[in-house]
């Protein structure tokens, strides 16, 4: 395991690096002058534009750019913005709102969604399995904008019973229905992970042969089948946790909520590349570490997954 | 249990009276001939189709369905609520929603199937070449591959989106349209790249492959005559859903003021066009909204279809 | 209401057979039709006898046995008529509660693939323990304790080390012995082995075999063993239940069926067992296909591959003749089948 371990950390640098080197080349190589559009109506002075392009080290070539940032990032050096504020100074706000939205997004997928899929599971071709496999078909065709949308106009705007966005604190109350928007694509995909996976694990052996110990029903469904049938859902779970804070973007647009996304996305349409880069390449970082964490859990949840 | 294709597999799996009970009273079948049988008795089958035929219809001649001039603004009347005079209203500008709404189809449809196509291009030579050639190639194509899903998608889209079409800028039609429908594709190949290389390493080590390999078949035989077949019915699949994920995906870009932009007519266009109105104006979003979700509905639910025809077990 | 399995009858003071399965009928609708899996089979085993029920697969022995453990899938099957008594109750009409208690208490199971039979992410020794934490109530560590203890009984070596193992630890011939130890764990009346060594090397099949005879010697439980393999039952059982086609065929005390069977469906069985002395001469295999259920031949279910065959065999049901004693044959020439005349 200790060794599986290490070789998949090592396996992780080259696609980390690839993965950086990308954004970075994309961002700061494609067309366009950050730089243009930062002095009001005017062009900006030269001497401004050569001042920041040297600060930002855009004078120089691609790999001595990329090698300065690697540099910056493995010291914790995360930079200031064109403005001069210091990146980790508006990570440290936004972060925690995201990882909030994140979480409450997974409470959301994993309670409804694997509730869902067991009770359609189990009584294939059921009331319930009817309205749980349409309820997935739409919630799958839907994107995540028109639910947002959707649910804002109904419950915001029709009905108020919740505030159409979201206050600058983002306590937990006001997160809830964005979290559900967050979730809600993923939420479907878990009830149908879920539902196959029990589908296919009811009719094995060793249910056969819980049933023929004698056990209750019960037991039978919670225990043994459960158990089994929950490897590859709680596994897609982990893995969709990284994708939850980049997909955040658009839920934290729609209730305007000040994290990550947002963030991101004003940074990207105001050409402020400097935060750009950090945060994209952070949130590849956790997406990349946390499908190595569900790796590993896989093999905690399966006995049988060994690791050589 | 209603379905019996469910009854007929249990019977299979079970220990009981075996494949016996069923195979000798079959002739061998063609899994495409299988595949039609159960699709033929599907409702949910047909109405996809029936939905399909309509879009596409509306996307090939969008007269048909209105007779109004979708770029027509009187801007007197904006955001008049709908109306026998118009059915769905009329926008921010003074243009009729209905119309806007039927123009739009088009736009979603071929960007949908072009990446669609794209990304099935990509995908799959990329990943019949990676499982054919296994060792170094594959490494490296899967290494790529993972580079790039590495990316989260909207992420991706915005940072290429953003660079490339920055949302000051104001390209032509058809530049805009290769734009999205490219980024769409250079971050989706990965996923087809799975799919066709996981189906045909399975092929590959069929019997009948490793019989032509020994009486030998040259690479491009086999690729072409044995391997593609194989993976075809998880590509069909996966692209039929695709279109409509990437039709939903287009829309999202273009929300975001990076993607689609005017003078495109596009679904997305509309519902960013009209986000601020929520309170007043909804409908002027809502329809164009009601389309688009039915137009991947449709997508999602014609592959679905035929992916629990091809593989009852799941169903 | 009755109870079964405690009561005043108390254990062993049945006076009846132990196990009655009368003319049980079970059902599979599919698409196709209805088949009829299992068409009338009785059959009854007492404490200490061992029941080999004899068939290839489709004949219908391993539903009849589900349909006693009451593991059957339900639907497709169906119980469409018949009686299960159990120590001279029919558990059919039970319900499902009492049922249950009886699985593991009064009648147990070991599987054919114990690799798949076993879940495989629990513990063995959970497992087994599991048995008496559910069914007695046991504290954790007294269950565990008993699983040691039937790890030993069925001959696992370093049992005590073994018990956190995972099933996919062990050798195959070990992983079945795990799955008799679950079985007999609560002291089972009757213990059902379905196809128990046919996953198995024939080495490590006639230790199993050895094991389960011992294990039914201590403890005079009721053995029904299933199989399609004659010659894993020769040693072992008593009497001789031969299946084809959803019914039974031939019934006999296991010496007079392998001396002189009286249908000609064990008869094509025993011939095309490969003989040492019989070196050089061509195997004899029986002709034709098993039946399909669906479309079950007319009259007699064997009659398009039996080389005994007349003309009525097409149109008449043969029944189950009584030969002597316990013998039967559902033949309507079994006694040319017997004397050997082809």
């Amino acid at each position: 395991m200790g060794r599986y371990t290490i070789r998949r950390l090592l396996q992780l640098i080259p696609v980390l690096l690839g993965t950086t080197f990308l954004i970075n080349y994309m961002v700061w190589q494609l067309p366009g002058d950050p730089f243009a559009g930062r002095c009001g109506q005017r062009p900006c002075p030269d001497s401004y534009v050569s001042a920041m392009r040297a600060q930002f080290g855009l004078d120089q070539p691609i790999l001595l750019q990329y090698w300065q940032f690697l540099k910056n990032m493995l010291s914790g050096n995360l930079g200031v913005d064109f403005n001069q504020v210091p990146v980790v100074t508006q990570l440290a706000d936004a972060w925690p709102i995201t990882i909030r939205l994140a979480l409450l997004a997974v409470a959301i997928e994993a309670v409804i969604g694997i509730s869902a899929g067991v009770l359609s599971g189990l009584k294939r071709g059921g009331f319930i399995d009817n309205v749980v496999t349409i309820s997935t078909l739409f919630l799958l065709s839907l994107p995540v904008f028109v639910t947002g949308f959707l649910l804002q106009w109904l419950l915001g705007v029709q009905f108020q019973i919740i505030t159409p966005t979201v206050s600058d604190e983002a306590p937990i109350m006001e997160l809830i229905v964005p979290a559900f928007v967050l979730a809600s694509l993923n939420m479907a995909f878990t009830a149908r992970l879920t539902r196959t996976s029990i589908v296919e694990n009811r009719r094995s052996d060793y249910v056969r042969t819980a049933i023929a110990k004698g056990l209750t029903n019960r037991r039978v469904v919670g225990v043994h089948l459960l158990r089994n049938s929950l490897i590859p859902v709680l596994t897609f779970l982990g893995t969709e946790v990284g994708s939850l804070m980049s997909g955040a973007i658009i839920t934290e647009g729609i209730f305007n909520i000040h994290g990550i996304g947002g963030l991101l996305y004003r940074a990207i349409t105001g050409q402020d590349y400097t935060i750009v880069v950090p945060i994209a390449s952070l949130l590849v970082l956790v997406y990349l570490v946390s499908n190595l964490l569900v790796d590993l859990l896989y093999g905690v949840l399966d006995p049988r997954i060994r690791y050589e | 249990m209603s379905d019996p294709s469910v009854t007929q597999d249990l019977i299979h799996g079970g220990e009981g009276p075996a494949a016996s009970v069923v195979s000798s009273s079959n002739r061998p079948r063609s899994l495409w001939q299988d595949t039609w049988d159960i699709l033929r008795h599907r409702k949910i089958f047909w109405i996809s189709f029936i939905m399909l035929i309509l879009f596409l219809l509306m996307a090939a001649f969008p007269s048909l369905f209105t007779h109004k001039n979708p770029d027509y603004a009187t801007l007197a009347k904006s955001m008049d609520p709908p109306s026998g005079e118009a059915w769905f209203g009329y926008d921010l500008q003074g243009r009729d929603v209905f119309a806007r709404t039927i123009y739009g189809a088009r736009t979603s449809i071929i960007v949908g199937v072009l990446a669609t196509l794209v990304t099935v291009i990509l995908g799959g030579v990329a990943g019949v070449l990676a499982a054919y050639y296994a060792r170094w190639v594959d490494s490296i194509l899967s290494r790529i591959g993972e580079i790039f899903l590495g990316v989260p998608y909207v992420l991706g889209a915005i940072i290429i989106l953003g660079t490339v079409a920055p949302a000051q800028s104001s390209p032509d039609r058809v530049t805009i349209m290769a734009v999205v429908i490219i980024v769409l594709a250079v971050l989706g190949w990965p996923i087809l790249m799975r799919i066709a290389r996981s189906s045909v390493i399975q092929a590959k080590h069929q019997d009948y492959v490793q019989a032509a390999r020994a009486l030998g078949a040259g690479p491009f035989r086999i690729i072409f005559k044995h391997l593609l077949p194989n993976s075809l019915a998880p590509i069909l699949v996966y692209s039929t859903i695709t279109i409509g994920s990437y039709i939903g995906a287009e829309a999202t870009l273009s929300l975001l003021g990076i993607g689609l932009r005017e003078p495109v007519i596009s679904w997305g266009i509309a519902i960013a066009d009209h986000t601020s109105y929520i309170r007043t104006g909804a409908h002027a979003m809502l329809f164009p909204a009601a389309f688009l979700s039915l137009c991947v509905l449709t997508f999602v639910m014609l592959g679905e279809a035929v992916r629990d025809a091809l593989d009852p077990k799941l169903r | 209401m009755v109870e079964v399995l405690s009561g005043p009858t108390g254990r062993g003071s049945y006076s009846g057979a132990l196990l009655e399965v009368e003319n049980l009928q079970v059902e599979f609708h599919t698409r196709q039709g209805v088949a009829k899996a299992v068409n009338g089979v009785t059959y009854s085993v007492n404490p200490g006898e061992t029941l080999a029920v004899l068939g290839e697969s489709g004949s219908g022995k391993s539903v009849t046995a589900q349909t006693i453990m009451g593991i059957l899938d339900m639907p497709p099957g169906r119980v469409a008529g018949g009686a299960i008594r159990f120590r001279g109750v029919d558990i059919l009409k039970l319900p499902e509660e009492q049922r249950r208690r009886i699985r593991g208490e009064g009648i147990s199971m070991v599987f054919q693939d114990a690799l798949s039979a076993l879940n495989p992410v629990f513990p063995v020794g959970w497992q087994i323990a599991e048995m008496f934490r559910i069914h007695r109530g046991s504290s954790r560590s007294d269950a565990k304790k008993k699983a040691v203890e039937l790890m030993d009984r069925v001959r696992i070596p370093g049992a005590r080390d073994r018990v956190n193992d995972f099933p996919h630890q062990f050798s195959g011939g070990m992983r079945q012995r795990i799955m008799i130890a679950m079985a007999i764990a609560l002291d089972p009346e009757i213990l059902i082995a379905d196809e128990p060594t046919t996953a198995l090397d024939v080495t490590v099949q006639a230790q199993i075999m050895g094991l389960l005879a011992d294990l039914q010697r201590d403890s005079n439980m009721g053995l029904i063993l299933i199989t399609h393999d004659l010659g894993v039952v020769a040693d072992v059982a008593d009497k001789i239940a031969v299946m084809y086609g959803g019914r039974i065929v031939e019934t006999a005390p296991v010496h007079d069926l392998y001396r002189n069977p009286a249908h000609p469906y064990t008869k094509g069985l025993l011939e095309s067992i490969p003989r040492v002395d019989l070196k050089g001469q061509e195997l004899y295999a029986i002709k034709g296909m098993p039946p399909n259920l669906l479309e079950m031949p007319s009259g007699c279910a064997f009659h398009p591959r039996c080389p005994y065959r007349r003309e009525d065999c097409a149109t008449a049901v043969p029944p189950l003749y009584p030969i002597s004693g316990t013998r039967g044959s559902a033949c309507h020439y079994w006694r040319e089948v017997v004397d050997g005349s082809r």
